[in-house]
C-alpha cells in the first residue's frame, strides 16, 4: 500500500506530519504555560501528584518502538478525542466555577481544546492517507463522569492538563517516526508492518 | 342630475373606505392593494406590478380596473405600460426598473375626473453584490502570545442596498463564528487564531437581491504571521576594537515558530546602512556578533525576523540601538603644511606649521597629543627639536633654510606612522603647468598638469577673496599621481584664489595661482559713474571697480549706456580693467543720462543713473569771445579818453558851462531888471494879473497855412523889421525865437499832417510883460500851447542842458517874447546850423511864412544875439536865413533831426524862467 503513494499523497503525508509535529510542539507549550495558570489559578500544589484520569489513556507505553505507524495514529486519535471531551467538559466547569471573572483561563483552556482538535484532524488526514478506516466518535460519547467535588474536579483538571502535556511530547515522536522516509519505498516505516 | 349625485356618493364611500376603521380591527380598509409589495428589484431588470381593487368597491362605487392610472411619485406612468387583466386588476410592466422611483402609487379616476389614490408601494431598486475578490490575509503578532488575523478583499461594485459582508473560516470539522466588519466593507479583523492546522477563509456578501462569495483561501494561519520584532536589542563591544555583539529577545516561541533574522547597521551620522550576510542570520538565535567595524566609531543597529522558512512577513525593524567599537591606534599620520612670513626679515622665517586633523576613521581614537619634530637639514650639528602639541597648529622663528619636519598623532592605544613635511630655502624646483579650476557637478574641480619631475605630493592652497578682511588659507594634500581634485567648502558665488604646489622628494616647486569661481552670478549691484570732466562735445566718466563681494563673478566688461532725454540710447563697451572713459561726439549744452552696466557671464548689473550737461562753449571759446570785445571796448575807452584829453576845453564848456553875469548882460540894459529867482511854483505868481500889458494872440491853423492873408501877415512883417532893426537889444527874444521858432515853424506852416496827429490847432502867444510902475522887471515869455511833439526834444535838450527839473520843461512852453538878457546860446544854435547846411540855399520860398508860423525867428534872434555879443552879425544871420529856410524840408526828410534843436533851448529857458543854476 505504502509502495502505491504517489508523490502527491507523500508530499501530503510529509506536509500532515510536520505541521503536526509543530503543531503538537506548540501545544505543549501552551499546555505548559496553561499548567501554570491553572495551577496558579486553582490555588494547587504544582507538584500535587494526581492519580489517573478516568477514561484518559496514558502516553506512556511500553515497546514504543516496535508500534506500527497505523496503530500510533489510531492510539494519538483515541487520546485526543479523549482529551477533547476532558477539555470541554473542564472548560464547562471553569466557566461555571469562574464565570467570566477569568477570562484568561478560559481562553486558552478554549485555545487549548482547538489546539486538540486540530490535531485530531491531523491524525485523521494521515489515516485516511493510508486508507484506514476512521474509528467512529462514540455515539453517546465517554459515560458521563461521576459528580465530583470542586476540589476533586480540580485534581482531574490538573491531571489531564499533565498527560496532555506528555501526549504531545509523544505525539510528536510519534509523527517524527511517521514522517521518516522508507529506505525502500519512501514511506513511513511503521506503516508498511501496520496490521 | 342622478349620475353626478352618484359619483359624489362614490367619491365620498371610497373616502370612507381609506379613512374609517375597519371592523374587522384595522385601522384602514383600502379599496385595492398592490403585489408586490414594497419590492426589491435589480437595476436594469423588468418589472411588473398589479393593482387588485377590492369587490366591494367594485359593487358600491362602480370602481374598475379600467379606470386605474398608475403613477411614480406623482408622475403618471403612460398608459401603453398599462394593462387591464380583468375588472378588478389592473398592470403595469416597466422594462427597466431604473426609471422607477418611490413611491409607485395605483390611483383611479372617479366620474374620470376625481383623481383618488387606492395604494401606494415602495420600491427600492439596486444591484446584487459582486463576488468579493483579491482575498488576504495577515496575522500580526500583537503580543507574546496573541496574534490575530486580518483579512482585506476587494468588496466589489456598489450595490445601493444595505450589503453585509462576512469573513468566514472554517477547519474541515470545525466552524468557526463569522466575522463581521464593523464600519468597513473590505476588511475584517479574527483575533482567534490556531496555528498549523489549514484553515478555509472566504467571504460572503449579503443583500436582498442575493449572496455571492469569494474564491476561498486555504492557509495555515502560521505561514501568514508577521511577527513581533525582536525585543530588548543590547549592543555591547569586546575585545576587538572592529568587533561588536548584539543580544535580543524573541517573542515568539520556538514551539510557534523559529525564525531567521535580518541585522542591519550604519554609522552614527550616515543615512546608509549596511547588513549583515543573511545567510548568517538565517537560524535562530537570540544574539549577534558584527565584524568588520571601524575602531572607535559609533554604529546604530537593528534587527527585524519572520519564519525561520521564509513563509510569512518580515517583521517591523525593531528600535534602534547603538554602541561604539573600542580605540585602535591612528591608521596614518596627519596632513601637514606651512606658511611662511619672511616679512620681518627675509634670513628669519616665521613658520606657521598647520596640520589637519585625523578623520575619525584615521585616528581610531582620540588624539591625545601631537609630536613634532624639527631638523635643519642644511646644518646636521644642529639639534633635533621636539615639540607637544595638543592644537592643530605650531609656529617656530627659524632662520632661513632647508628643515625637514615630522608629526605623529597619538592616541590611548599608540602612535600613528609619521608624515613627513621639507621645508626647503626655496622653492627653486619646476611649477604645475597649466593650472585650472572649473565649476564641475557643483563642485569646484582644480586641475593641473604635472611637471616633468617626480612629485611625491601636490598642496593646493585656497581662500576665499576679500576686500574686507585677509585671506584665510585653507588648503588640502593630493598625492602625487592626482592631476587634479575636488576642492570642498566652496560657496558660490564667492572668488576664490587657488595655489598648488608640488612637492618633490628633495624640495618644492614654487606656486601657481589661479582665481575661480564655483558659480557665478550677476553683479549684486552695477558701477556708480560720475563725470570727472565736462565740455562741449565730450565727457569724461569715471567710475570705481565693483568690490569682489560685489562681482558675483568674472566681470567681463562694462557697459556704458547714455542718452540725451528724447534721443536714444548709446551703448559702449569698456574693457573691465578701465575705470575712465571719454565720451566723444555730444551735443553741446544738452542734459545727458548716463549709467554703467557691469556684466559677468551670468548676468549684468546696472548701476545708478547719472546726469550731466555738456557744456555750451567749448574751451577757449569764451576766451576767444571776451578778450577781443574787452580789448576792443579798452581801445575805444583809450580813445575816448585821448579825445577827451584832447577836447577838454571843449568839454569843459560842456559841463561847466559859463555863467554870464546878469549884471554885464545887454539884455539887463535892455529890458527891465530880471529877479535872481523866480518862483514857478504858481501862475498866480509868476504872472500877477495885471502884470500883462500887452499880449498879442496869433491864432494859425496848422492844416491851413496858406489861407492866412497878406493882412494877417504884416503884423509879423512889422515884428521882422523891427526886430531887424533892433538888433542890438533884441537879442533875448531872437535868442528864444532860435531855440523855439524852427520847429513850431514846421508843425505850424509845412507838417501839416504832423500837427495833425498832435493838435489841429496850435496856439502861440506872446506875452510881453513891461515894467510896472518901474520897480519890478518885466518878464517875457514866449507861450506855447503846443502838443507837437516838441517835448520830447526838449527833454533831451535838457539832458544836454544838465539838470532841468520838471517845472523848467513846463517852462519850456512859455516863449519868451519880451527881452531877455540870453546870452551864450550861440553853441545850440550853430550845431543846428550846422545840421542844415545841405539845404538847399534857393529855397528860401517859406523864410517868411516861417518866421509868421515861428512868430519870430530864432536863428536870427541868435544870430543877433551873438552879432551884438561877437559882432559876427552878418555871417550869422546868413547861416540862420538859411537854416531857416531849409527846416521844412528837413523835418520831412528827418524829424528827429529836430529833436536836437532844444540843445540850445534849455539854458536859456531857464534863464528866462527864472530857473538860475547856482
Amino acid at each position: 500500500m505504502a509502495a502505491a503513494d504517489s508523490p502527491s499523497t507523500a508530499l501530503r503525508r510529509r506536509d500532515l506530519c510536520s505541521r503536526g509535529i509543530r503543531l503538537a510542539g506548540k501545544m505543549r507549550a501552551d499546555v505548559i504555560d496553561l499548567l501554570d495558570a491553572y495551577v496558579e489559578q486553582q490555588g494547587l500544589d504544582a507538584s500535587a501528584s494526581v492519580a489517573a484520569v478516568e477514561g484518559m489513556p496514558l502516553a506512556a507505553v511500553e515497546r514504543w518502538d516496535e508500534q506500527t505507524g497505523t496503530q500510533r495514529l489510531l492510539e494519538n486519535l483515541a487520546a485526543y478525542r479523549a482529551f477533547h471531551a476532558l477539555l470541554a467538559q473542564m472548560l464547562e466547569e471553569q466557566r461555571e466555577q469562574l464565570g467570566e471573572a477569568d477570562a484568561g483561563l478560559g481562553r486558552a483552556l478554549a485555545a487549548v481544546l482547538l489546539q486538540v482538535s486540530a490535531f485530531a484532524y491531523h491524525l485523521e488526514e494521515l489515516l485516511r492517507l493510508e486508507n484506514r478506516g476512521i474509528p467512529g466518535e462514540e455515539e453517546d460519547g465517554p459515560p458521563p463522569p461521576p459528580r465530583l467535588s470542586l476540589f476533586e474536579q480540580k485534581l482531574r483538571g490538573l491531571g489531564v492538563l499533565r498527560e496532555l502535556a506528555q501526549w504531545a511530547v509523544r505525539s510528536v515522536r510519534d509523527l517524527r517516526q511517521l514522517a521518516k522516509p522508507s529506505p525502500a519505498t519512501g514511506a513511513a516505516p511503521g506503516l508498511a508492518d501496520s496490521p | 342630475m342622478f349620475s353626478r349625485w352618484n359619483w359624489v356618493a362614490c367619491g365620498f364611500y371610497l373616502v370612507l373606505n381609506i379613512c374609517s376603521p375597519d371592523a374587522s380591527g384595522g385601522l384602514v380598509q383600502s379599496c385595492g392593494h398592490i403585489i408586490p409589495e414594497s419590492p426589491v428589484l435589480a437595476l436594469g431588470s423588468n418589472f411588473t406590478a398589479l393593482c387588485i381593487l377590492n369587490e366591494s368597491c367594485l359593487d358600491f362605487g362602480n370602481i374598475y380596473a379600467s379606470q386605474i392610472i398608475w403613477k411614480i411619485k406623482n408622475r403618471l406612468v403612460p398608459k401603453e405600460q398599462y394593462r387591464e387583466i380583468n375588472r378588478t386588476v389592473s398592470s403595469v410592466t416597466f422594462n427597466d426598473t431604473s426609471s422607477l422611483a418611490t413611491p409607485l402609487t395605483c390611483n383611479i379616476l372617479a366620474d374620470g375626473q376625481i383623481e383618488q389614490n387606492i395604494y401606494g408601494i415602495t420600491v427600492t431598486v439596486g444591484l446584487a453584490p459582486e463576488k468579493p475578490k483579491n482575498l488576504s490575509c495577515i496575522v500580526h503578532q500583537v503580543s507574546r502570545f496573541t496574534y490575530v488575523m486580518t483579512c482585506t478583499w476587494n468588496p466589489g461594485r456598489h450595490t445601493f442596498l444595505d450589503t453585509q459582508f462576512r469573513l468566514r473560516y472554517s477547519w474541515p470539522e470545525e466552524i468557526f463564528p463569522d466575522c463581521i466588519p464593523k464600519d468597513v466593507n473590505n476588511s475584517c479583523t479574527v483575533t482567534d487564531i490556531q496555528f498549523f492546522v489549514n484553515t478555509e477563509i472566504w467571504v460572503e456578501a449579503t443583500n436582498a437581491l442575493g449572496k455571492a462569495e469569494s474564491d476561498p483561501l486555504v492557509v495555515d494561519p502560521i505561514d501568514i504571521v508577521k511577527p513581533l520584532p525582536p525585543q530588548n536589542v543590547s549592543v555591547s563591544s569586546g575585545v576587538l576594537p572592529t568587533v561588536l555583539k548584539l543580544c535580543w529577545e524573541n517573542w515568539i516561541s520556538d514551539a510557534v515558530m523559529t525564525l531567521k533574522f535580518n541585522i542591519r547597521y550604519r554609522i552614527v551620522g550616515d543615512t546608509n546602512w549596511m547588513e549583515v550576510p543573511s545567510e548568517d542570520t538565517a537560524s535562530p538565535r537570540t544574539s549577534f556578533s558584527v565584524q568588520g567595524l571601524r575602531p572607535y566609531t559609533e554604529y546604530v543597529f537593528s534587527i527585524r525576523c519572520m519564519k525561520e522558512d521564509g513563509v510569512g512577513y518580515w517583521s517591523d525593524w525593531s528600535e534602534e540601538k547603538t554602541g561604539i567599537t573600542t580605540e585602535e591606534q591612528p591608521s596614518k599620520g596627519p596632513p601637514i603644511w606651512r606658511i611662511i612670513d619672511t616679512s620681518h626679515s627675509p634670513a628669519c622665517w616665521t613658520v606657521h606649521l598647520i596640520w589637519k586633523a585625523l578623520k575619525p576613521f584615521e585616528a581610531n581614537g582620540v588624539i591625545l597629543q601631537y609630536e613634532l619634530t624639527v631638523r635643519d637639514k642644511s646644518s646636521l650639528s644642529n639639534p633635533v627639536k621636539k615639540y607637544n602639541v595638543t592644537s592643530t597648529n605650531h609656529t617656530l622663528e627659524l632662520p632661513e633654510g632647508t628643515y625637514e619636519v615630522t608629526l605623529i598623532a597619538r592616541n590611548s592605544v599608540g602612535a600613528s606612522p609619521p608624515s613627513v613635511l621639507l621645508i626647503p630655502a626655496s622653492n627653486s624646483k619646476a611649477p604645475v603647468k597649466n593650472l585650472r579650476a572649473l565649476p564641475k557637478h557643483d563642485k569646484l574641480w582644480v586641475g593641473w598638469t604635472a611637471p616633468n619631475s617626480y612629485v611625491l605630493k601636490y598642496v593646493i592652497e585656497w581662500c576665499l577673496v576679500s576686500s574686507s578682511s585677509n585671506c584665510i588659507i585653507e588648503w588640502q594634500i593630493a598625492l602625487g599621481d592626482v592631476q587634479g581634485i575636488d576642492l570642498k567648502g566652496i560657496k558660490p558665488f564667492k572668488c576664490y584664489l587657488i595655489t598648488v604646489y608640488p612637492l618633490y622628494a628633495d624640495g618644492q616647486g614654487s606656486g601657481q595661482s589661479v582665481k575661480a569661481y564655483l558659480k557665478q552670478d550677476r553683479p549684486s549691484k552695477g558701477p556708480t559713474v560720475q563725470t570727472k570732466k565736462v565740455g562741449k562735445a565730450e565727457a569724461v566718466l569715471t567710475w570705481n571697480h565693483l568690490t569682489v563681494e560685489e562681482q558675483n563673478g568674472f566681470i567681463r566688461n562694462y557697459t556704458i549706456l547714455y542718452k540725451t532725454i528724447d534721443g536714444n540710447e548709446t551703448v559702449v563697451t569698456v574693457d573691465p580693467s578701465k575705470t575712465e572713459y571719454t565720451l566723444s561726439s555730444l551735443t553741446s549744452d544738452t542734459l545727458y543720462t548716463v549709467r554703467m552696466m557691469a556684466s559677468t557671464d551670468n548676468g549684468s548689473r546696472t548701476g545708478p543713473d547719472f546726469t550731466f550737461t555738456t557744456q555750451k562753449f567749448g574751451k577757449g571759446e569764451i576766451e576767444a569771445i571776451v578778450v577781443p570785445v574787452c580789448l576792443a571796448f579798452l581801445l575805444i575807452v583809450l580813445l575816448g579818453v585821448l579825445f577827451c584829453f584832447n577836447k577838454r576845453d571843449l568839454i569843459k564848456k560842456h559841463i561847466w558851462p559859463i555863467v554870464p553875469d546878469p549884471s554885464k548882460s545887454n539884455i539887463a540894459q535892455w529890458s527891465p531888471q530880471v529877479p535872481a529867482k523866480h518862483n514857478f511854483n504858481s501862475k498866480d505868481q509868476m504872472y500877477p494879473e495885471g502884470s500883462f500889458t500887452d499880449v498879442s494872440v496869433v491864432e494859425i491853423e496848422a492844416d491851413d497855412k496858406k489861407s492866412f492873408s497878406e493882412q494877417d501877415l504884416k503884423p509879423f512883417d512889422l515884428l521882422k523889421k523891427e526886430k531887424s532893426t533892433s538888433e542890438g537889444h533884441s537879442s533875448g527874444i531872437g535868442g528864444s525865437s532860435c531855440m523855439s521858432s524852427p520847429r513850431q515853424s514846421v508843425s505850424d506852416s509845412d507838417e501839416g499832417e504832423t500837427a495833425q496827429n498832435t493838435s489841429s490847432t496850435v496856439q502861440y502867444s506872446t506875452v510881453v510883460l513891461n515894467g510896472y510902475r518901474d520897480q519890478t522887471p518885466v518878464q517875457v515869455f514866449s507861450r506855447s500851447e503846443s502838443t507837437q511833439p516838441l517835448l520830447d526834444s526838449e527833454e533831451r535838450s535838457e539832458d544836454h542842458a544838465g539838470g532841468a527839473d520838471s517845472t523848467a520843461q513846463r517852462q519850456q512852453y512859455f516863449r519868451q517874447n519880451g527881452g531877455q538878457d540870453e546870452t551864450n546860446t550861440d553853441r545850440p544854435c550853430f550845431e543846428r546850423t550846422k545840421q542844415i547846411t545841405h539845404a538847399n540855399e534857393g529855397d528860401l520860398v517859406g523864410f517868411v511864412q516861417l518866421q509868421i508860423s515861428g512868430q519870430s525867428s530864432q536863428p536870427l534872434g541868435l544870430g543877433m544875439e551873438k552879432n551884438t555879443q561877437e559882432s559876427a552879425l552878418s555871417s550869422v544871420l546868413q547861416t540862420c536865413t538859411e537854416g531857416q529856410t531849409v527846416r521844412p524840408e528837413t523835418v520831412e526828410e528827418n524829424p528827429l533831426s529836430v529833436d536836437e534843436m532844444p540843445k540850445s533851448y534849455l539854458p536859456q529857458t531857464v534863464r528866462q524862467g527864472g530857473y538860475m543854476p547856482q
